[in-house]
Formats: C-alpha cells, sequence, structure tokens
C-alpha cells in the first residue's frame, strides 16, 4: 500500500540504477507503462526498501525531465494547445540529452516522449552531411572506402590543382615534343577529321567546325507529340518534380559492389611518372598549352602559370610527393582521382578541401 | 520496446536502442537525408537500410535488382528512371535498353509489400504489368511516364487485379490500343481510385466503363481524360467528381450534332460544381466559344496546361487573364509577346512558365513572340523560378535584364529554334546573356543553352554555376576548352547531355574524374574517338561507357574516328547484358564483346 500524505497524494518510491531513490508522486508516475506495471501486478514501490528498480538506461538526470513531462500531462484540464506547447519546448534540448532521453523512455515504454525526441532528433540529423552526423551524435568513421563508395570530389576544382596541371602539362609536353623530334614517323598521314592535337588546343585555330556540317535534327513525329518537335533539346513534358532528381543511389553506400575492379594495384601505381601510365598516342595536355598560340598569349599564360608556381610556394613534383604521403597516412582513402595529366593518385580528405 | 529485466533483449545502436534509431529514420524521408544517414557508419547503415521504404534509382543500370534486393530487404515504393533525357528527341536508337521486367520479376519474389512503382522512360512490357498486378497484394500506386512497350492488355490486368490501386498515371507513353475496354476490367468493388491519368491513349475507351468507375471512386482527386473524350461528356463525369483537385479534359470540342449552347450550360455547370478544382490540363482542339465554360473556377486555378489547345489570342488571353492564382503555366506561342505582357501583369503567383512552338518547322515565326514576352513576365512575376521557353529570337540584353529581374531562378531552358542563333539586334553571341544568367542566378540547378554560343559561355557556367545539376547543350561552342569549363568548374553537375558540340577527346579525358561524380554524360555528335572511349573504360571501371553507333562494330573504322553517339554513366554493377547490336560497352580490358541481341537478362550481380 501507498503511504498516504496528508495532502491526499500518494507517494512510490523509484531507484534508478545507480542505487539512488527518490520519491514520487504515485499520479506522475504511473503515467510509465513500466511503472505502473510493477506497482500494480508486482505490488512494488511502497516502501523505500521495495523501490521499483528502473532499467538501467534510466539515471537520475533523465528520469528528471521525464518525470517533469509526466506531472504536466497528467493534469487533466490542459488544453492541447498547452500541452503542444509544452511539448515543443520540452524538447529543446541538446542532442546528447535527446539521445539519452529518448533511450530511457524507450526503457520506460513511455510511448510519447520517445515520439518527441525521436522527431527532434529526425530535425537535428535533417539537411545534415554524414560527417556531420558523426561529430554530433560521436560516431565512429568505421565505413571502409569501398562500402561509402562516396561521390568524388571533383579533384579539378581546386584552382592549385588546375594550375599544377597546367604546369605538369606543359613539361609532358616538352617531353613529348622532345620524343617527336627524335621520331620522324611519329605521325603518319594527318587526320583527316582535323583533330590533331595542336589544333585541338588552340585558342585560335578552334577547329574547323563547319566540316562537321549543320546537323538536323531528326524529328519523328510521333503521337507523343510533344518532345521531338524543336531541333534544339529541352522536353517540354517532364514532370517538375525536381526533388526526386537529388539523389542518384549510386552515391549512396553499396557494400559488396560487384564491379568494383579496384586492383590492389592502383595504390602503386602512385609514381612520379604519369606519362608512363597512358600508353595511348593520344596526348592528354592540359588543352590550353599550345606552341601554336599566338607569343602574346603564349607569354601570358607563361607568365600567369609561373607566377601561380611560385605563389605556391612549390613546384609541382613536391606538391604531388605531399599529396602522395598524405594519401598513404591516412587509412581511409578517397577514391581515384585523375588529374590532367592522367595519373591515379589517391587523395585524402584533407588534400580535396586543400 | 523493451521490458524491465532484460535489456539484452534491446540491440542497441551506439547508445541508442534500434527501435528508437528506427522511429527517429522513420521521420526522415528525403532521398538526400536517408543517403547521409547511411554514410554515418557501418551501425548506421545497418539501421537504415533495414528500415528504408522508398527508394529513388535516377539510372535503372547505376544499380542492379539484386543489389537493391539485398540492400534493402523491405521496400514498399520504388522509382527507376531508364533511358536518357535526349530519348525524348529521338536520339536513343529504338531497342537500346531500360526494360523493366528484370526488376519486376526480382522484385515481385522479394517485395510481397510493395505499394508504388514509378517508372519513366522505361520499356514496360504486359508481362511486368501482369507481374505487378498478381505479384503485390497491397499495390497501390503505378506511375509509367514516357514508358513503352505495354498495351491495353497490361492495363486490364492492373485494373482487374490490383484491389486497392489508388494511382494509375499513364503519363505520356506510348500505349498499344487492343482495345478500349480495358477500363472494364475494374471491379466494382473497386473504389480506392485518387488519381487515373489515361491522357495518352490514342483511342477511346468504354466511356460507360470510365463513367461506372469515377462514379464509384469517392476519392478521386485526379482524373486526366484523353482527347477521345469530347466536351459534351464532360458533365457526366464531373458530377460524380465534385471534389476533383486536377482535372484533364478530352478534346474541348463537341460532336457534329451537339446543341452548343446545351454544352455549354451543362459544362458550365458541371465546373462550378467542382469547387476545389486547381489544375486544369487537355483541351485538345479547343474552341474558344467553350472557354467561358472555366470561369467558375479559373480565378481558384493554380496550374493550366494549355500546350494541347491551339487557340489564339486574344480568347487565349481572356482565359488566362483571370487566372490570377496561376503558379503553373504551359502554353503555346500562340500567347505572344502581348499575352505574356497581360500574365505578367495579373499572374502575380506564376512560379514556372513553358511555352512551346506552335510550328517549329515553319521557316519564319508564324506568331509574334520574342523574347519581350519572357522579359515581360519576368519583370512582372516575382516569383518566376521555372522557364522553357521556345522562340526564334533572343538578345543578350534580354537575358541580362532576366537573369538580373529573377535572382531566384532555379531551372532555366531557353530553345531558340534555329541554331546557332546570334543575338539579332549585335549579331553577337549570346555568352553574355547566358553568362549573366549563370551569375546572377546561382541557386540555378537546371539549364539549357541554345543560339550562337562560344566557348565563353562555358567559362562563365564553369566559374558561376555552382548549383548547377543538369546541363543541356546542342550546338555550342567552339572547342574542348568549353566542355573542359563546364566538366572542371560545376561542382554540382549530375547530368549533362550534349549534342552537335565540337567536344573531344581531351577535356573528356582530362578530366575524367569528374565522370565518377556525375550521374551521366551523353554526347551525340561530336567529335569524341573510340580510342578515348577505350581509354576513359579502362581508367575508370566504375563507368560503363557504351558506344552507341548504327554504322557497325568501331573496329571497322579507325580508332580516332568519332563515335556516333556516347553515353557514360557511373554503375555498381558493372556491365549490362541487354544491348542490342549497336550498342557496345567497353570492358575494363578494352576488349569489346557486343551483345547482339535483346536479351533481358538480369545484369550480374
Amino acid at each position: 500500500m501507498a503511504i498516504v500524505k496528508p495532502e491526499m497524494k500518494s507517494y512510490i518510491w523509484l531507484e534508478t540504477a545507480d542505487g539512488s531513490i527518490q520519491e514520487v508522486e504515485e499520479e506522475v508516475a504511473m503515467f510509465c507503462p513500466v511503472i505502473c506495471r510493477e506497482l500494480l501486478q508486482n505490488g512494488k514501490g511502497s516502501s523505500k526498501n521495495c523501490a521499483i528498480s528502473l532499467p538501467e538506461r534510466v539515471n537520475p538526470a533523465n528520469l528528471e525531465l521525464i518525470l517533469e513531462f509526466c506531472r504536466f500531462h497528467q493534469v487533466p484540464g490542459r488544453s492541447n494547445k498547452e500541452r503542444k506547447k509544452h511539448d515543443e519546448k520540452f524538447v529543446r534540448l541538446d542532442t546528447k540529452t535527446l539521445c539519452d532521453l529518448a533511450s530511457a523512455a524507450d526503457s520506460l515504454q513511455l510511448r510519447p516522449v520517445v515520439d518527441l525526441t525521436s522527431r527532434a532528433l529526425a530535425r537535428v540529423i535533417e539537411g545534415k552531411t554524414p560527417e556531420e552526423i558523426r561529430e554530433t551524435f560521436h560516431l565512429p568513421d568505421d565505413l571502409t572506402e569501398e562500402e561509402k563508395l562516396e561521390p568524388l570530389r571533383n579533384m579539378t576544382d581546386d584552382p592549385r590543382i588546375r594550375l599544377l596541371n597546367r604546369l605538369y602539362a606543359r613539361k609532358r609536353k616538352e617531353l613529348y615534343d622532345r620524343k617527336k623530334l627524335k621520331n620522324v614517323d611519329a605521325e603518319e598521314e594527318p587526320r583527316v577529321d582535323e583533330r590533331s592535337v595542336d589544333d585541338l588546343l588552340s585558342f585560335i585555330n578552334s577547329g574547323d567546325q563547319d566540316s562537321k556540317g549543320v546537323r538536323v535534327t531528326k524529328n519523328k513525329k510521333k503521337s507523343r507529340g510533344r518532345k521531338e518537335q524543336a531541333r534544339n533539346l529541352s522536353s517540354n513534358n517532364e514532370a517538375g518534380n525536381y526533388n526526386k532528381e537529388s539523389n542518384c543511389h549510386t552515391s549512396g553506400c553499396l557494400n559488396g559492389d560487384t564491379n568494383n575492379g579496384s586492383s590492389p594495384s592502383r595504390n602503386s601505381k602512385l609514381q612520379n611518372s604519369p606519362s608512363a601510365m597512358f600508353s595511348s598516342k593520344l596526348d592528354l595536355d592540359d588543352f590550353d598549352i599550345d606552341d601554336e598560340l599566338d607569343p602574346a598569349r603564349k607569354e601570358e599564360i607563361d607568365r600567369e602559370v609561373e607566377d601561380f608556381a611560385r605563389r605556391l610556394d612549390s613546384v609541382w613534383p613536391e606538391r604531388i610527393q605531399q599529396i602522395l604521403s598524405l594519401g598513404q597516412e591516412t587509412r581511409r582513402l578517397r577514391p581515384i582521382s585523375m588529374n590532367g595529366n592522367g595519373s591515379m593518385k589517391r587523395c585524402t580528405a584533407g588534400v580535396d578541401r586543400g | 520496446m523493451s521490458t524491465l529485466a532484460p535489456h539484452f533483449r534491446t540491440v542497441m545502436v551506439n547508445s541508442l536502442p534500434l527501435e528508437v534509431l528506427e522511429h527517429i529514420f522513420s521521420d526522415i524521408t528525403s532521398d538526400k537525408d536517408r543517403n547521409s544517414i547511411s554514410l554515418v557508419c557501418k551501425s548506421w547503415y545497418e539501421a537504415e537500410r533495414c528500415c528504408r521504404k522508398s527508394v529513388f534509382i535516377g539510372n535503372c543500370y547505376a544499380v542492379s535488382p539484386s543489389i537493391l534486393i539485398r540492400r534493402f530487404p523491405d521496400l514498399r515504393s520504388v522509382t527507376i528512371k531508364g533511358k536518357p533525357h535526349f530519348a525524348d528527341f529521338d536520339l536513343v536508337p529504338e531497342g537500346w535498353g531500360a526494360y523493366f521486367y528484370p526488376w519486376a520479376v526480382s522484385m515481385a519474389k522479394a517485395y510481397p509489400f510493395l505499394e508504388e512503382i514509378r517508372l519513366k522512360r522505361m520499356v514496360v512490357c504486359d508481362e511486368s504489368l501482369e507481374l505487378i498486378s498478381k505479384s503485390f497484394k497491397n499495390f497501390r500506386v503505378l506511375v509509367l511516364q514516357s514508358c513503352e512497350g505495354f498495351t491495353t492488355d497490361g492495363l486490364a490486368a492492373i485494373a482487374a487485379n490490383c484491389r486497392n490501386l489508388r494511382q494509375l498515371d499513364l503519363g505520356e507513353s506510348e500505349v498499344e490500343d487492343l482495345s478500349g475496354h480495358w477500363l472494364s476490367h475494374f471491379p466494382d468493388s473497386c473504389t480506392s481510385l485518387v488519381s487515373l491519368n489515361i491522357a495518352c491513349l490514342a483511342s477511346e475507351v468504354s466511356f460507360s466503363a470510365l463513367e461506372r468507375l469515377v462514379a464509384r471512386s469517392p476519392h478521386l482527386r485526379t482524373l486526366r481524360l484523353n482527347r477521345a473524350v469530347s466536351i459534351e461528356k464532360l458533365p457526366k463525369l464531373l458530377r460524380h467528381a465534385s471534389k476533383l483537385v486536377e482535372f484533364g479534359t478530352g478534346s474541348y470540342s463537341a460532336d457534329m450534332q451537339a446543341d452548343v449552347s446545351e454544352v455549354f450550360v451543362n459544362v458550365s455547370q458541371a465546373f462550378s460544381g467542382c469547387n476545389q478544382l486547381k489544375g486544369l490540363s487537355g483541351f485538345w482542339d479547343a474552341v474558344p466559344a467553350y472557354f467561358p465554360t472555366i470561369y467558375p473556377v479559373h480565378s481558384k486555378l493554380t496550374s493550366l496546361n494549355l500546350s494541347y489547345a491551339t487557340i489564339q489570342i486574344p480568347d487565349l488571353g481572356k482565359l488566362i487573364g483571370n487566372c490570377l492564382n496561376l503558379q503553373r503555366l504551359w502554353v503555346l506561342d500562340y500567347i505572344e509577346d502581348s499575352g505574356l505582357e497581360e500574365i505578367a501583369n495579373t499572374c502575380k503567383e506564376l512560379q514556372e512558365l513553358r511555352v512551346f512552338p506552335s510550328d517549329p518547322f515553319a521557316p519564319g515565326p508564324n506568331v509574334s513572340l520574342t523574347e519581350q514576352g519572357l522579359v515581360a513576365v519576368s519583370m512582372g512575376c516575382p516569383k518566376l523560378q521555372s522557364v522553357l521557353y521556345f522562340c526564334r529570337q533572343m538578345t543578350n540584353d534580354a537575358l541580362v535584364t532576366i537573369a538580373r529581374n529573377r535572382p531566384h531562378m532555379i531551372r532555366f531552358r531557353l530553345c531558340i529554334i534555329e541554331p546557332r542563333t546570334p543575338d539579332y539586334l549585335t549579331l553577337e553571341p549570346l555568352d553574355t546573356g547566358f553568362g549573366a544568367i549563370v551569375q546572377h542566378c546561382k541557386e540555378l540547378r537546371r539549364l539549357s543553352l541554345s543560339g550562337l554560343l562560344t566557348d565563353r559561355v562555358f567559362e562563365y557556367i564553369g566559374v558561376h554555376a555552382k548549383k548547377l545539376e543538369m546541363l543541356s547543350l546542342a550546338f555550342a561552342g567552339d572547342s574542348d576548352l568549353g566542355l573542359h569549363y563546364v566538366l572542371s568548374g560545376c561542382e554540382s553537375l549530375r547530368k549533362l547531355e550534349i549534342r552537335d558540340c565540337p567536344f573531344g577527346d581531351e577535356a573528356l579525358l582530362a578530366n575524367a574524374a569528374k565522370l565518377e561524380t556525375m550521374r551521366s554524360l551523353w554526347m551525340s555528335n561530336c567529335s569524341v574517338s573510340f580510342e578515348a572511349c577505350k581509354l576513359l573504360a579502362q581508367k575508370l571501371p566504375g563507368l560503363n561507357v557504351e558506344v552507341i553507333d548504327e554504322r557497325g562494330h568501331p573496329d571497322t573504322r579507325p580508332e580516332s574516328c568519332p563515335v556516333e553517339k556516347l553515353y557514360i554513366y557511373r554503375t555498381v554493377s558493372g556491365r549490362r547484358f541487354d544491348t542490342p547490336g549497336f550498342v557496345w560497352i567497353i570492358d575494363e580490358d578494352a576488349a569489346l564483346t557486343p551483345y547482339s541481341n535483346g536479351n533481358c537478362s538480369l545484369a550480374s550481380s
């Protein structure tokens, strides 16, 4: 039997896992199904000696919060609006406390608090990157690279990388040209479609576009009607639900991907002579370097590149070395990226941002 | 939930009970957030995948059915896209792929509780539809957007067997009409329909069956009829569907025998009974005399699709002029500049405008629609964020004005009908104009270019269009520099489709790594050599490099010869095995293994 106090309220005794015991109004505590059951079915909680042992996940701190919630809501007269307002304020807690509270409430089967905290935690998670979520919840970064299959950060959006590419491409071209001089029969007849390297790389002589002819769109008028009308693009009948386009699932984490032909040899391809990687006769130079350029423009580019190299404070091989060594240190490597000179290198997240 | 004593019954995931974690996740539904969750750590990945209910697959060949099923054991909703967007312009030859059948077979076994299937640009056969109708007891939603390969027999199976069907949307699919009686296959007990879109069907459906179906569907909120339903029949349907929110009329002209004034009165009355109507479409063969029938509802309309209505100003203007709450307007260029100016004055809620060409093959302008119309709308409609505009002339100034007026533009697709048309006043390329668009509209996610364009416009795009996700190009640029700017600069780029541009190997190879960060790249009639394709395939095994060439095996031509069409997309399921004879997928070892039959075999997993 519960002790009846002068105020006509009964109290029961609750014990948390750490051994501390407290007295709580019965009507408040009964809000929790688990406590309710212990009291009614097992007759516990009437005295300090037979206090109700609360689940391990309940500690004094979150118990206080839970009881506060129960205390508010077990008062019958409150309006829905009041209750809602209370709840909104109630979950304005830091993430750790929310998790703790959710866990405790779950063990007490206090559904409303579980719902509230879950929803609040969902709002915490929404909009965050995986990294941010990890930080917020103190979670380990234990997915392997393959498992992540993260979309690659575009390496070349770093202007320094771009300039590096140019520098490197220039050097490669010098090598190539020297080789060409040695090798008299390097090129046979000029390619009919004028796609020789020089033409492609030149600004002025941008290739004869007209030789490709003006292509008329094939336009079969089908019963589909709309789509084939213009010679230009643009579908005019797309459902406008662009929200759907926010994700391609290949970017998500798919483990055990079968296609990943990531050969272990990739690692070993971090080397100093990327030109060896590409055995094709295609020149993969960054296209804006060309000896056919008018001298003024060439000079301009040269100056720009040298200037940037100076500002970079390192000549490209050192930078590459840096990148390589960073790559080898970190356990979690970003997937392959290929820079303009065609070398394969593993770059870390740190390099991406740098 | 756990009980007092044995906490070992509860699976804890980093200090949260698994059930609670799943409960949290159940409140997070956007694909982006779900993907983020799955990348946090191993335990969250596991928790997430087990409770994921809905999946969006942007490219059916990026992943295989078995991979999907292995990862997500309990899906209720699947959305899959097949052919690339340029298929809408007949650039993807028939038989290329995107077969739904393998997915149907796998999902039929794995997801008995599947409820929703949404497909776009896929080939769906009747067998698939039958399989769907018989395998999923709770099946509710079937959306076939721009699909093909099925007949009304398949639809009959869906109608007959899906007890709880809520949505049947045939989008703009190509359906072989074997019989209009498929509608009669909906059992009398079927009263669950919420949305029915049969606008794409060419031939008549049994009207009595349709009427009965509508009459017993109290939850019907969307109904889009096909052209075969003429206007005088509308009251019979609307009478039973007074709660409609979206309605697509059939042909908006009456049979010869009909009494025009009677039809007029009946239809007006029918519309006045629909006080929740927000969207209208259809209007084939629209006759201006019938337009006032819409007056009872037009001030409440938020969406109006008149792209099949060949009516002209001033009737067109009168109709739209009173639609003060219009948010979305699709219309033919009969609207002309004057009509657009009126819209700019009255439709202040307008968010999306699409103006289609009434006669794209006319040698010269057949209507008075110029850049002025678009400029007017951009000035008058403060919420405008999505534009598709077909016209015949444009100036840089106009584009700059539009850009300045509407910096919150999200989608901007301009189609100047004649390729390589310059600024008609200055005869300069439109680089500056589009440059202004990307510079001012920082949230731009989709862009289509047209007109005379040099590499400079791509420089602007590369520098400014950081949120751009989809870019469509045709007859633009001078050299590889253009492509390089785009690939190296557009950080958010996911889909790039190019036709008839002088882009070749250099830019592509220099930016090869970028391709793994994108969903897909389409290049047709450009200058990418077969050799470069092989190189790409070799170096980036995470991509499928598809050479589509109807001239025969690429080896019959020199390696440096440009391929006809190139479709590159990232994938985790390896090469596919259902390619037709004119598609070659280059393996990592650059061995070419064409598969010459259209076998619907599952991609291996």
